[in-house]
């Protein structure tokens, strides 16, 4: 009578068995520390960049032996969805990639390393300044210096122009005029929009609900389109107190003119498309389906890499207050509660050194934010007989700051349905400008 | 006397100790968690900061800002939509399918596929078909119509491959209700010259009760907690417009870091599906005394 | 009248064919995308063959950084620890329910029963923060734990089985000096082995399917499972369908293919228990 019973139990605790040494093996295959090496994990949300480092890293293993560096790159996708549930539950990374919306929360939480005082004020001096200045609060700086995006641009497909009969020379100084008395970006973007049967934007047989080829990308994409547009019509994006502030006359304006691009002129693919799939615009580019498409540096080596045919950049479209750019830097930031802070500090001197950097701006991934390191950027793209000038050259009429203060994520959460709406053309614009303001500003006061 | 106190206490003993570790699973992982957002409802927390007392404060700033109403209307509707399209056609199959023509099990069986496979997945392939620039369906119509991007169309597909998920469910039910009325009965109304409607409704459909009775609550309690075919399909957009309520704690969350809006709001939902619930229950209580009467 | 009789058949069979292609279309569009290259998926119709017939998305899946080969052990491993969890710790609660006599016993069963209004949505946010206070966010054991103890659910069908086994069986156990634990094993688990074999299948089939809570609690690819490997290649490779497809195929298949084997224990498994 008892075989049965211990037939059960013996089956019941071989299966624990096996699954407990499998999950166990599962284990240390993930953790693979070994002996005397110390393990230190760097995530980011970049593959071009990722790529750059690892190459950096190889070099920092070789003299510094008893350190590993793990690459971790997760999707810009989820990449703060899952930043902040692995700090809250001690599994974040030694280091990970920062931006300057998102650091204040953990700056605040502490959950970040102090970089004032963990890496030497020389090596501090060399960072360039205004990404600095973008991740110190406080007095303190909070995450190591990794990218200054310059300036946007514009990237244009050389050969659909000319179809369109217009050279380079006839994009790079275009204007934008909400009143439209001094506006030539919309007659140029007619001329660059075809609809299905070739009739272009500026004839009277356009379909605009049914596009084979855009003019443009404007749309909702904040650092892209909306912060220069408004920049460039005298509008900010928040005040100097970080209230959101782009529902004043001339940020309605701004925004207007881009809905009209999408929705009056239809010389842009629509909000259905590019609301939700931020990277919608960049493939109709690399598919030669778009003439203009208007970004920063961040997608250069992409459209280098993907574009079969002839490209290049200029300037963006200048408005009433001149052609004004936002800027942005990336920060990498030192996990405050990691098991091996000197190792981590060791980490984060390697990449704000010019050394760390240099395998970043050498391989055209992205612009350094260590200055040492710049000039190889620009040999490289130099090489690769790329003007990027336009990048650099925007900024000397003036910066837009990139969104800033500790409620950046919850006003985005807040703001965002609500102006999708606007660029879908479903709520007026200035009322839903408005409305997305205060929801914006209303999380800041919870 | 004695004896048999020991023999009940050794058979308390016995209850006790046959319970135990199911009991720890109910207290530690039912009980306690629905303890703990109650009292997450009355805290401010961000994940990383400090959780900090703050009173009715979620609880107000919840009802009174209308993204958690719309967010309940959306559900609503989502039900609205689902529930009764995916009865009625369950109800269609299970009457072809009990005509006993050869075949009917294959089909079946076929028709309960989606049912079994991951809702996730299946939301993932669906995102694909109704891509409006190189998605199947556009393909395949020749025309560009943005089935997720659109806010008037979005909330109507995603309700289309949740009920394309749960018809063959719904059919099995009713499949097996239709096969469980006597023959007897049917025979006798055969007799009495009922034709093929007359039969369906008034003497199929009301011996089916019970059977409807079940699939509809089921299915009403498991849609109002649809999320992964939205997180799939839609992420709660086009501007709010599939935004339902289980798609709303999550990403109030794990999107916009305050866990105490998304206590308040996993709070609200307790009560309406428990309401929802008693409800249904009492109501069928009734309903089943009555009719045994 | 013959006619009409062969006319509404072949309609009836005509309406069950188109229903079956809606059906399994997106499955066969999955499947056959996942082998297709990804210039054909570019160039040619959604429903052009497999031309060349490719296993790349597959290798690249399997062998890349995404590591589904990993999100396949774990998931089943999660899978089969909570289903051996939960048969015992519910069987054995079930027989305490229907056969063993001990105070408080109805006020019990009404608690256990009133967990299954509590819907699985409310329990993500503070299972979360307790797994996270417990250090097990992002572990194995976090996939675990909250289901492996009891399912209410198997424990009140357990019960209504376990009431229908004679007593006289278990009487004359006893009186050849069977424990409990002797009858459970040599009487009450042989006798329910329909109704056990039912919770297996749609035990396995709802944590091999399950979502919200493993994309909550998990990062990264070390404890991620099947699902949320697929959402987050979803989000990853936004447009790059034929490598989301053969992902979609991974999740899928292997419960197609469980279904086929044992559809009938399925159909009725999802009759007796009204899920799966």
């Amino acid at each position: 009578m008892a075989k049965r019973s211990t037939i059960i139990a013996a089956g019941v605790a071989g299966v624990l068995l096996v699954i407990t040494g499998a999950v166990t093996a599962l284990t240390f295959s993930s953790t693979e520390s070994s002996g005397d090496i110390t393990t230190v994990t760097v995530r980011l949300w970049d593959e071009q960049v990722a790529a750059a480092y690892e190459k950096s890293f190889s070099a920092f293993e070789q003299d510094n032996p008893d350190i590993h560096i793990d690459v971790e790159i997760v999707p810009w996708n989820d990449y703060f969805e899952k930043l902040r549930t692995d700090v809250a539950g001690a599994g974040a990374p030694d280091v990970f990639w920062v931006d300057g919306g998102s650091y204040p929360a953990y700056a605040d939480a502490g959950a970040l390393l102090d970089i004032t005082t963990a890496i030497p004020a020389d090596a501090q001096a060399g960072w360039s300044a205004p990404v600095t200045a973008q991740y110190t609060r406080d007095a303190t700086l909070w995450g190591v210096p990794q990218l200054a995006d310059p300036g946007i641009a514009v990237y244009y497909n050389a050969d659909l122009l000319g179809d369109a009969g217009l050279t380079a020379g006839d994009v790079s100084a275009l204007t934008w005029d909400p009143t439209g008395d001094n506006d030539t970006l919309i007659g140029v973007l007619q001329k660059l929009t075809k609809d299905y049967n070739g009739n272009t934007a500026d004839s009277a047989e356009f379909d605009g609900s049914n596009l084979s080829q855009y003019g443009y990308n404007a749309g909702y994409d904040l650092q892209a389109m909306v912060l220069n547009y408004l920049a460039s019509n005298g509008a900010q994006f928040q005040n100097e107190s970080n209230q959101y502030a782009f529902a004043s006359d001339a940020g309605i304006a701004s925004f207007e003119y881009l809905v009209d691009l999408m929705n009056k002129w239809q010389v842009a693919p629509s909000a259905a498309d590019t609301n939700t799939n931020g990277d919608f615009s960049r493939e109709q580019f690399l598919q030669g389906k778009m003439a203009l498409f208007q970004s920063g540096v961040y997608n250069l080596a992409n459209v280098s890499a993907g574009a079969n045919f002839d490209w290049g950049i200029v300037r963006l479209p200048s408005g009433p207050a001149g052609a004004i750019s936002g800027v942005d830097g990336i920060a990498a930031a030192g996990n405050a509660a990691s098991h091996h802070p000197v190792e981590t500090q060791r980490v984060l001197a390697w990449l704000g050194s010019a050394a760390g950097s240099e395998f970043i701006g050498a391989s055209g991934a992205a612009s350094p934010a260590v200055l040492a390191a710049q000039p190889a950027y620009a040999a490289y793209w130099a090489s690769e007989n790329v003007d990027i000038s336009p990048f650099y050259d925007v900024l000397a009429a003036g910066t837009a700051p990139a969104p800033r203060g500790a409620g950046w994520p919850a006003a985005e959460n807040a703001m965002r349905p609500l102006l999708d709406e606007v660029f879908l053309g479903r709520t007026p614009v200035g009322s839903g400008v408005r409305a997305a303001q205060n929801a914006a500003n209303a999380t800041l006061t919870e | 006397m004695r004896s048999r106190g020991r023999l009940r206490r050794r058979s308390a003993i016995t209850g006790y100790a046959l319970l135990a570790p199911s009991l720890f699973g109910v207290v530690c992982f039912l009980l306690l968690p629905v303890l703990v957002v109650l009292w997450l409802s009355f805290q401010s927390w961000d994940l990383i900061g400090p959780i900090t007392f703050v009173g009715l404060d979620n609880y107000q700033s919840v009802l009174s800002d209308g993204v958690f109403g719309n967010s309940l209307l959306v559900t609503l509707i989502f039900v609205a939509l689902v529930v009764p399209i995916q009865t009625l056609i369950g109800l269609g199959a299970a009457t072809l399918l009990t005509r006993g023509l050869p075949g009917s099990a294959w089909f079946r069986t076929i028709y309960v596929l989606p049912w079994i496979c991951a809702p996730l997945a299946l939301g993932v392939v669906w995102k694909w078909i109704l891509a409006p620039t190189d998605g199947a369906l556009n393909t395949l119509l020749g025309q560009r119509v943005e089935w997720l991007s659109d806010p008037a169309l979005a909330l109507p597909a995603v309700a289309a491959v949740v009920i394309w998920t749960n018809v063959g469910y719904v059919t099995l039910f009713f499949m097996a209700g239709l096969l469980n009325i006597p023959g007897q009965i049917l025979e006798a109304a055969r007799i009495d010259g009922a034709g093929a409607v007359q039969m369906f409704w008034h003497i199929k459909l009301p011996l089916l009760r019970p059977t409807m009775f079940f699939v509809l609550v089921t299915t009403v309690i498991s849609a109002f907690q649809v999320f992964d075919q939205v997180y799939a399909l839609t992420q709660g957009g086009p501007a709010r417009s599939t935004d339902v309520v289980a798609a709303r704690i999550y990403y109030e969350a794990f999107d916009a870091f305050d866990l105490g809006r998304a206590a308040v709001m996993a709070v609200v939902l307790l009560v309406i599906l428990v309401v929802i619930t008693l409800a249904q229950q009492l109501y069928f209580r009734r309903r089943v005394t009555y009719e045994m009467d | 009248m013959k006619w009409t009789r062969f006319s509404s058949t072949a309609a009836v069979y005509l309406v069950l064919v188109l229903g079956a292609l809606f059906t399994l279309g997106p499955f066969l569009l999955s499947i056959l995308t996942a082998f297709k290259t990804r210039e054909q998926f570019a160039q040619q119709s959604a429903l052009s063959w497999p031309d060349p017939f490719t296993l790349d998305n597959f290798a690249l899946l399997l062998t890349g950084p995404a590591q589904f080969g990993r999100a396949i052990v774990v998931t089943v491993l999660a899978a089969v620890l909570i289903l051996v969890g939960q048969l015992i710790c519910s069987i054995l609660a079930a027989y305490a329910f229907a056969r063993v006599d001990f105070p408080g016993r109805q006020v019990l069963f009404w608690v256990y029963l009133s967990t299954l209004m509590i819907p699985p949505v409310v329990l993500v946010v503070p299972l979360y923060l307790m797994m996270t206070e417990a250090g097990l966010r992002n572990s194995f054991w976090s996939l675990v734990l909250p289901f492996a103890f009891a399912s209410p659910y198997a424990i009140f069908l357990l019960r209504e089985y376990f009431r229908g086994i004679p007593q006289e069986l278990i009487d004359a156990a006893r009186l050849d000096g069977a424990n409990t634990l002797d009858v459970l094993v040599e009487i009450v688990v042989p006798l329910s082995r329909p109704i056990i074999a039912t919770l297996t299948l749609i035990t396995i089939v709802s944590h091999w399917n399950s979502f919200m809570w493993p994309l909550v609690v998990t990062t990264g690819t070390d404890w991620r499972v099947v699902t949320v490997a697929t959402a987050s290649l979803q989000s990853q490779f936004n447009g790059n369908w034929t490598l989301v497809m053969a992902a979609t195929t991974l999740a899928l298949v292997p419960l197609l293919v469980l279904f086929l084997l044992f559809q009938r224990s399925f159909v009725r498994s999802i009759t007796i228990s009204g899920s799966a």
